[in-house]
């Protein structure tokens, strides 16, 4: 049972010597609901906007920890004690412009919770944070089918929805930002530490502090609908995330294929190339790349075929997706094309042609689902270079 | 040397006939040097394996380009996957599939001198890696 009035105790010392009476105000889970947050959104954010690509695993860790914080948040919003509770401290417009006027006035009393304008700012938060989650599903679904949409979404809805993502996390760091400066501010005029009492829980005990309507906490009733929802949304989420991906090859290389065209280099899979590209490169065999890789005529009208049919119109992946347009220049050169080497403009020339890597052909050396066709960057790891070439 | 010991080989080849011969690398050589109508050189085919040619494609004027001066080290194709060493007593399997070799030197002859090897060609360069 959770009473503003009936937790005040003595603390040891306060600012101007004497003893200051503190009240609790943010209940335990609040608090490191809040810190948690941060460290999430930090980690989001700063994979997410400064880190590379092969990041994205904790990436999506980060959004996940926030999501299911905000779902709990919502749970506490509902089910938690009076400053915790959103009847507790979301008011209406009226009571906000109010808020507003009086302290244009200077006489807008202490909110001991949420003050109205931090309450829409809560709120702000929490929704901000949930499409960041919502929209960083469907992105992550359609664009490097992974995650419970990657069985349904395309590549081009994924593509429109990351850019929603990304203004989203632009519009929640400048909430962040605003949401800092408010606290800065509010911490001035009512002359305390606003952001300690994030951490401690509590705050001086004032006469005429605005106190959140006393409303008794259900914590196990919180932790029950808050664990259930976790349970449910796990094994939906998973069920569905284990469904196979659209538009991702699947079938292992043709035989001959993985056996032919991997004597000089890797075996490159046929999604990297459009058909228009694969039948100028088969066509021109006896002269390729400066070399004759000829074969029987039979054996490369079956390989033609089977390239063909799984050319990059055939799959939806994020390299087939950006790889599917013939470049003029090099027509059937996959690390000639403007997408390949903006995608690997950070990676030093010493590095490709290290004892390692060898050649900036030789996809498997730093992509482990080249093979396959998969290329998500989270099975990127540049070796060392000392480790011997397989 | 070698050059003995590849001429016996040859000569116990085609005197046994393909019928009796040791493996298919033996019919492999005994076939070419049938086709040239002379016996191999391992000398030859050092020689020519290790000459600068022209006439192919710029970037291959020599077998060396790809598979070394030492047939009993790993060479390395343009692309930089490794290539198997050359030499048989290295490499067994050399030299065994006679589709295999056909395609190799149908493809690398044409890069390195711009036509197909002769048979004579073909016949000088496994008998001298046979022997390596
Ligand atoms: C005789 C050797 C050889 C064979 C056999 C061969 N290639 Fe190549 N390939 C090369 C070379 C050399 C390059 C140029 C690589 C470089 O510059 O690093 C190349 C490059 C390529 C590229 C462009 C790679 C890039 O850098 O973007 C593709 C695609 C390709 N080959 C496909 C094939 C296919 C398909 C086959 C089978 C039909 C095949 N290759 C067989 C030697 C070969
Ligand atoms: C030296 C290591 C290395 C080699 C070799 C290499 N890549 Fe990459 N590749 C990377 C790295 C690192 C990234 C991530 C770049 C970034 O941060 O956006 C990447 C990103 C990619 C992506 C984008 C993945 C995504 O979803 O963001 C594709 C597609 C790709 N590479 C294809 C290829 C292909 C095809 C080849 C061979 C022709 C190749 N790579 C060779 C290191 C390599
Ligand atoms: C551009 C690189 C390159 C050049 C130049 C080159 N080769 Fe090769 N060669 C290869 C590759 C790659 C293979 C197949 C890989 C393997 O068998 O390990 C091969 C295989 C062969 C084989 C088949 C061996 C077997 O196991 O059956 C023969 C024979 C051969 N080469 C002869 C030659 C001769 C003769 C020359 C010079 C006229 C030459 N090569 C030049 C790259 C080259």
């Amino acid at each position: 049972m959770y009473r503003a009035t009936a937790d005040q105790h003595e603390e040891p010392r306060s600012r101007t010597g004497g003893p200051v009476r503190t009240v609790r105000v943010w209940d335990p889970f609040v608090r490191i609901f809040h810190w948690t947050l941060v460290a999430a959104v930090a980690v989001a954010a700063a994979t997410g906007l400064l880190a590379d690509a092969p990041w994205i695993d904790v990436h999506v860790w980060a959004g996940t920890v926030m999501a299911g914080l905000v779902a709990a948040r919502v749970v506490w919003g509902f089910l938690g004690p009076g400053s915790a509770r959103f009847a507790g401290f979301v008011v209406g417009p009226r009571a906000v412009l109010a808020h507003l006027r009086e302290l244009r006035t200077g006489t807008a009393g202490r909110h001991l919770g949420h003050n109205p304008l931090g309450a829409l700012m809560v709120l702000a938060l929490l929704a901000a944070a949930a499409g960041l989650a919502l929209t960083g599903v469907v992105a992550y679904g359609g664009v490097l089918k992974a995650g419970p949409l990657a069985f349904t979404t395309g590549y081009t809805d994924g593509r429109a929805v990351l850019e929603v993502h990304e203004l989203l996390a632009y519009f929640l760091l400048a909430l962040i930002a605003l949401h800092v400066a408010g606290v800065v501010f509010e911490s001035r005029r009512s002359h305390e530490n606003l952001a300690r009492a994030m951490v401690t829980g509590r705050k001086p005990a004032r006469p005429d502090d605005h106190l959140p309507a006393a409303r008794p906490a259900r914590p196990v009733a919180a932790a029950a609908l808050a664990l259930a929802t976790l349970g449910i949304a796990a094994a939906g989420l998973g069920t569905l995330a284990a469904r196979p991906p659209l538009g991702v090859p699947t079938a292992a290389l043709d035989p001959a294929y993985a056996a032919e065209c991997a004597a000089c280099h890797v075996a490159y899979h046929p999604s990297l190339l459009p058909r228009a590209s694969w039948t100028a490169l088969f066509d021109g065999l006896d002269d390729h790349f400066g070399e004759d890789a000829s074969l029987d005529p039979a054996t490369t009208g079956r390989l033609r075929a089977w390239a063909l049919a799984n050319a990059a119109e055939a799959y939806d992946t994020k390299a087939a997706n950006r790889l599917r347009a013939v470049e003029p220049a090099a027509p059937f050169t996959i690390t000639g094309t403007r997408f390949w080497q903006r995608t690997h403009a950070d990676i030093p020339d010493s590095v490709f042609a290290g004892s390692a890597v060898v050649s900036k052909g030789n996809c498997e050396a730093c992509h482990a689902d080249a093979r396959a066709g998969r290329f998500y960057p989270g099975n990127i790891r540049i070796p060392a270079p000392t480790e011997s070439h397989p | 040397m070698t050059r003995i010991l590849a001429a016996l080989a040859v000569a116990a080849a085609l005197a046994a006939g393909t019928a009796l011969a040791a493996g298919p690398r033996d019919t492999l050589l005994a076939g070419y040097v049938a086709e040239a109508g002379a016996p191999a050189s391992a000398a030859r085919g050092e020689a020519f394996f290790k000459a600068t040619h022209s006439g192919g494609k710029p970037d291959t004027a020599s077998c060396t380009a790809c598979h070394t001066a030492d047939p009993r080290s790993a060479g390395r194709t343009r692309a930089g996957k490794p290539i198997e060493p050359m030499a048989v007593s290295v490499s067994p399997d050399r030299f065994t599939d006679p589709a295999k070799v056909e395609k190799w030197f149908r493809r690398n002859c044409n890069s390195v001198l711009g036509r197909e090897c002769t048979a004579a060609e073909k016949a000088d360069v496994v008998a001298w890696l046979t022997g390596q």
